[in-house]
């Protein structure tokens, strides 16, 4: 719903201010945009996150180390996996744990079903913005899928609580190789059917060629990580940067398209959830046998040495980083999350915004691939 | 269509009417976003229920709040709430409106959403699962068939003791009040 | 790369201590009135990429300390040499009584909302910013809550715990 604001600020009459708000159909996710427009083109846009706040980093404060792991998954709800690994990796770069070589694998392994099943949601998303209906009911339905198979490794659809400090809870089930293998097989049969009615299309293409143009430089200047990146010919992928879990240990490539639009960002992410697809087979025949966690000396009263960290993993939406402090005692001192989202939505929005049209609003905000209680945790 | 249905048809359609087409106001208020596309999606489809999303309050007559409240935006859930029109249901969604649920201890979120507007029903869960919204939703037709659901009468008799709390959690609130509240409603009364 | 970075630091600020390059991670500390050029130095030897800036609260202490995290974007298109997963932590520390630090928004543009949280939820201002105005909160607090001695538990039981439930 567009709230019409009865004070245009310039006292010229042109300019209008209109509250992309936050109950908007367009909206996923709790964000607000503030809109000078003048006729149909935006002049000036202002994001107003704070919607979402809970203080994330103050309440991490007051809870135990191991109390932390179900609250760290909440910062970003479509792909909860990526904080869960890269706290856990935090806590083992301080406290000098190794993980064992299997249990790197299955988080490979769950890191990549992960970022299929965001790509899924992004692209609901999306498509559902611009009115495609079809493709958007597809993915949810396949995002489902691979919902199902979370459900049977973990217990749980949508928050898992699977990445232990120290390797993953638990093995994979008895079979679980073969249905994980079955579902892609189902999932990755239908691409031809999304090409055609989606990625193939004439209006996508209409609709998104040249909506919210980055150029290299700006996307660097303005601190762009991930499909945004890579959206404009930088091959920029943590996983390859600074490889972390069994990353290093199957050949793949990184996606990337040159034009910088949200058409090439879009096509990146198809193309990211092909690759992750293949990835996942590769693993799966490479994985060795062994046990899957170290055990860690009496979790409750866990005392982690005195130091500082900073880790970084590639997040389905960008490079997500964690900065943590501590002070030899059973709770962190300082708790910082690096969110890809926090320089798409806030900087590179306001950026990309101006100068376009009022329908361009939803399509360049969900192609910018921000989750906003990344944003204000 | 058994026998025991036509007849509640013949006698109160609108109330029959009303209940089998809940169209849900679509404001992703927390965390509950993310069981809220598979719910209105094709695998778990809840048109059958009923239940779609609209594109604006003044169209909507079931409001979910999905997941936690924080004060921003329980200042937006008010005036959405205050433009629905009568029949109006809530419902909360997940378990950090009933208590404040695992953000008990943040300075930034409400703790009972009860207090600020009426409720109809919780769903309990974090997050619930999409069957745990239909049983739900299925709960809200029994309640509305025997006449319990009545949040929005509730909110317009005890008016002056939600806008109390509402101010007092904000202070000065920059929209006027739904109903006549104090002197207004003495002079309304005569 | 590393090691020229640690004598072309020394050589050219005083002032400014390096710890490391141990396990990837390269401290510098350097004197709050020098960040924006020490900053602009790192930004030109490559590391372009500034992905957070922080604030830690050392109350024992009496001060906060003000991070900032660099790292570089890639140089060339199959460069993932191992030179480049260096992290720099750029640290300087501030009273806090009155903190207060000069913006680096012309070096990095990406720095603006850090500031303004940094700002809003520990307190510490930030000279030559544009928009110095409330990013998350929605209300004003006495103590900025980031800090150690703002108790959330505290505040809560007073604020929400005071509104009465309305009676039917």
């Amino acid at each position: 719903m567009v709230q019409v604001s009865q004070k245009a600020s310039t006292g010229s009459g042109r300019e209008l201010e209109l509250y992309f708000g936050p109950q908007h159909l367009g909206m996923v996710g709790n964000f607000s945009i503030t809109l000078k427009v003048e006729g149909d083109r935006v002049v000036k846009a202002t994001a107003n996150p704070g919607y979402l706040h809970r203080g994330f980093e103050k309440l991490m404060e007051y809870r135990t180390w191991i109390q932390n792991f179900p609250m760290v998954c909440r910062i970003n709800v479509v792909e909860p996996d990526s904080m869960e690994m890269v706290y856990a990796m935090a806590v083992e770069k301080l406290a000098g744990i190794e993980v064992p070589e299997r249990a790197q694998y299955i988080r490979s392994i769950y890191l990549e079903l992960a970022r299929v099943a965001s790509h899924l949601f992004g692209l609901w998303a999306y498509s559902n913005m611009l009115g495609f209906d079809t493709p958007a009911q597809w993915a949810m339905y396949h995002r489902d899928l691979v919902l199902d198979l979370f459900e049977e490794l973990t217990g749980g659809r949508v928050y898992h609580i699977y990445i232990w400090p120290g390797g993953v809870r638990r093995d994979f089930p008895e079979g679980f190789k073969d249905r994980i293998v079955s579902t892609l097989h189902s999932i990755g049969g239908c691409v031809p059917d999304y090409d055609a009615t989606f990625f193939n299309n004439r209006l996508f293409y209409d609709r998104g060629r040249g909506v919210g143009q980055l150029s290299q430089e700006q996307a660097k200047a303005l601190g762009a990580t991930g499909p945004v990146l890579r959206a404009t010919g930088m091959k920029f992928d943590i996983r390859k940067v600074e490889p972390y879990a069994a990353y290093d240990k199957v050949e793949w490539e990184v996606p990337t398209r040159q034009q910088g639009d949200a058409y090439s960002r879009i096509w990146v992410v198809r193309d990211e959830m092909i690759e992750s697809v293949h990835m996942i087979f590769k693993l799966l025949d490479a994985m060795p046998g062994g046990k899957v966690y170290n055990r860690i000396p009496n979790p409750f009263k866990w005392r982690i040495p005195p130091g500082e960290a900073y880790v970084r993993c590639e997040s389905s939406r960008g490079e997500l980083g964690l900065y943590l402090v501590s002070n030899g005692g059973e709770k962190p001192y300082r708790v910082h999350f690096r969110t890809p989202s926090y320089p798409h939505g806030l900087t590179i929005l306001e950026k990309a915004l101006e100068g376009a049209s009022i329908a361009d609003v939803g399509n360049t905000m969900i192609s910018l691939y921000v989750v906003a209680p990344e944003i204000d945790r | 269509m058994d026998r025991n249905q036509i007849g509640k048809w013949l006698r109160n359609p609108a109330k029959m009417a009303n209940k089998y087409s809940l169209h849900a106001v679509y404001f992703c208020t927390g965390c509950g976003i993310i069981e809220i596309p598979p719910v209105i999606t094709t695998r778990w489809d809840a048109e059958r229920f009923g239940v779609l999303p609209v594109a604006t309050p003044r169209q909507g007559n079931l409001f979910m709040i999905t997941g936690y409240v924080s004060l921003k935006t329980l200042k937006a859930i008010i005036r959405t709430y205050e433009q629905m029109p009568d029949p109006k249901y809530t419902v909360g969604f997940g378990s950090c409106p009933i208590n404040g649920g695992m953000y008990w201890d943040s300075y930034n979120t409400i703790k009972h959403l009860d207090r600020y507007i009426p409720v109809d029903g919780w769903i309990a869960g974090c997050m619930p699962r999409p069957e745990a919204v239909f049983v739900g939703v299925t709960h809200l037709w029994t309640l509305i068939d025997k006449g319990k659901a009545d949040g929005y009468l509730r909110y317009r008799k005890n008016y002056a003791a939600y806008r109390r709390n509402q101010e007092m959690l904000f202070g000065e609130l920059d929209w006027s009040p739904l109903y006549p509240v104090g002197d207004e409603a003495e002079e309304a009364k005569r | 790369m590393n090691a020229s970075l640690r004598t072309g630091l020394e050589a050219t600020f005083k002032g400014v201590e390096v710890t490391g390059p141990r396990d990837g991670m390269m401290s510098v500390s350097a004197p709050s009135d020098s960040i924006p050029v020490v900053l602009g130095y790192l930004k030109d030897q490559g590391l372009d990429h500034l992905a957070l800036v922080s604030c830690v609260d050392w109350i024992d202490q009496g001060k906060f300390e003000v991070i900032y995290l660099l790292t570089c974007y890639m140089r060339n298109d199959t460069d993932y040499s191992a030179e480049q997963r260096l992290h720099v932590l750029l640290r300087t520390e501030v009273p806090r009584e009155s903190p207060s630090l000069r913006s680096v928004i012309e070096v990095f543009a990406n720095a603006e909302p850090y500031e303004r949280e940094i700002h809003e939820l520990y307190g510490v201002h930030f000279e030559g910013h544009p928009r110095l105005i409330p990013l998350f909160l929605e209300r004003h607090y006495e103590v900025p809550p980031f800090r150690k001695d703002f108790d959330t538990r505290a505040y809560v039981e007073q604020t929400f715990g005071s509104i009465p439930p309305v009676e039917d």
